[in-house]
């Protein structure tokens, strides 16, 4: 079967999928799936027959995880979504990230309030993971605008990397049993130290699989007195940090992208930090390709002036074509295509929901 | 001491369509212990993990919220209706 561009976009108003052929010139839309109801976090599982997740964020009945094995034709419940063990005293209000795990059917999930589930069964039941549920720091993490979320889990083998609003980032190396907060050179521009051991209000984190001890890190930065904060870069598997965003004109806002075929190649959107829409109302998605020395404003195609919409955490993501493109969904639910490795934008959609998460995949 | 709970339409994807279902209990609570059981999709629709009726969900024995009366720990009669209601959704 040739090769198909498939993406999930997670809405307000619930999970639309998108396809196209290895073209990428005309997406079909499906959707939405669900009842209606917000979708923060979804999944294109590719380790075999390609399996489709999504969660849905119920405010009357509870967080719900659906499941497509149809490429997104259709979407039912699994068996069950996460949940805190009864004697815990926590109540799960929103999932934030589905990923895949090491095994066929082990999946991992990250959840409001910050917590990490385990599934070995592609999400028919889950298991909280007390190394970091239940850490010292757990229950003194305060909660971020978007409350108190684990909304990042990156792996690499025994390795795992969280990404926590506002705890900050957490590293385990010995298969998620334990977690050591590791924020050396991430700082907060929200109390009085500028560098505590945790705390931090992390906005996403990303890697290239070929390159693991280099991560990147788009922290809560926007703080004229702490310029240092917003972007950053480790080279020691996220064990110390430090700041990347000289040449940018905000160090504010939520994705970070790395290219699928070069480590060194990274993308953010800059965003004003009071008012979290785009500098001067242009967006522009920002592209270094020395790992984050120097950085290059791409724009072509997108709006000149005029546009209001923020880029949440999760809604910019990268294809793995020979030549990828970027996607992002904003806030007033356009879905923009930037080809030729952010080259040149198009819009795809115009108007769905406001757009909470965008993933893709080749399948 | 058989009541009826009546489930919303939301909510019948839980229970195979059923719109009601029968029990018996002498208190909501032990209904909803009971649902627990027998549907726990459809209980943990209603309850979250700690065991809270969900904020959103209403419950009433007859025409009577569960607030005004006992709570959870409302007497249930043979014959009362216990009703799962979404709370009002808009502005």
């Amino acid at each position: 079967m040739p090769e198909r561009v498939v993406l999930t976009i997670g809405t307000k108003k619930g999970v639309f999928v998108a396809q196209a052929s290895n073209t990428r010139r005309r997406f079909a839309l499906r959707g939405p799936f669900g009842q209606g109801v917000g979708v923060y976090a979804t999944l294109i599982d590719t380790r075999g027959r390609p399996t489709l997740y999504a969660s849905s964020c119920n405010a009357f009945f509870g967080m719900k995880v659906l499941r497509s094995t149809d490429l997104g034709k259709t979407f039912k419940e699994t068996k069950s979504a996460p949940a805190f063990p009864k004697e815990d005293g926590r109540a799960l209000a929103n999932i934030w990230s589905l990923e895949a795990g090491g095994d066929r059917k082990d999946l991992w999930c990250g959840v409001e309030p910050a917590s990490l589930f385990r599934s070995e069964d592609g999400g028919d039941s889950w298991e909280m993971v007390p190394g970091i549920s239940n850490h010292d720091h757990a229950r003194k993490w305060q909660p971020g605008n978007g409350g108190l979320c684990l909304h990042t889990i990156v792996r690499d083998g025994n390795r795992m990397h969280l990404g926590i609003s506002t705890g900050g980032h957490y590293l385990s190396e010995d298969g998620s049993k334990s977690f050591t907060a590791s924020n050396q050179g991430v700082g907060v521009g929200f109390a009085p130290d500028p560098f505590p051991e945790f705390g931090q209000c992390v906005h996403k984190i990303a890697r290239h699989p070929d390159a693991p001890a280099r991560l990147y890190m788009q922290n809560h930065g926007g703080f004229p007195e702490r310029p240092d904060i917003g972007v950053l870069r480790s080279d020691d598997h996220g064990r110390t940090w430090r700041s990347i965003a000289k040449g940018l004109p905000s160090d504010f806002g939520f994705p970070i992208v790395v290219h699928p075929h070069d480590a060194d190649t990274v993308y953010v959107m800059p965003l004003d930090a009071s008012t979290r829409t785009c500098p001067g109302s242009a967006p522009a998605v920002w592209r270094s390709e020395n790992a984050g020395e120097s950085w290059k404003r791409l724009a072509r195609g997108l709006p000149k002036k005029e546009s209001y919409f923020t880029i949440l955490r999760d809604a910019m993501t990268i294809d793995e074509l020979k030549s990828p493109a970027l996607y992002f969904g904003t806030t007033t639910g356009q879905l923009w295509i930037g080809r030729d490795g952010g080259e040149e934008w198009s819009c795809l959609f115009e108007s769905l929901p406001p757009i909470h998460c965008v993933k893709v995949a080749v399948v | 001491m058989t009541i009826t709970i009546r489930v919303p339409p939301p909510l019948r994807a839980c229970c195979d369509g059923a719109s009601e279902l029968s029990l018996s209990a002498p208190t909501v609570r032990a209904a909803l212990e009971q649902l627990e059981r027998s549907h726990p999709s459809l209980y943990s629709s209603i309850c979250d993990e700690t065991g809270r009726v969900r904020r959103h969900v209403n419950l009433f024995v007859n025409t009577s919220h569960v607030r005004d009366r006992d709570g959870l720990d409302t007497a249930l009669a043979p014959g009362d209706v216990l009703t799962i209601l979404p709370a009002v959704s808009g502005g």
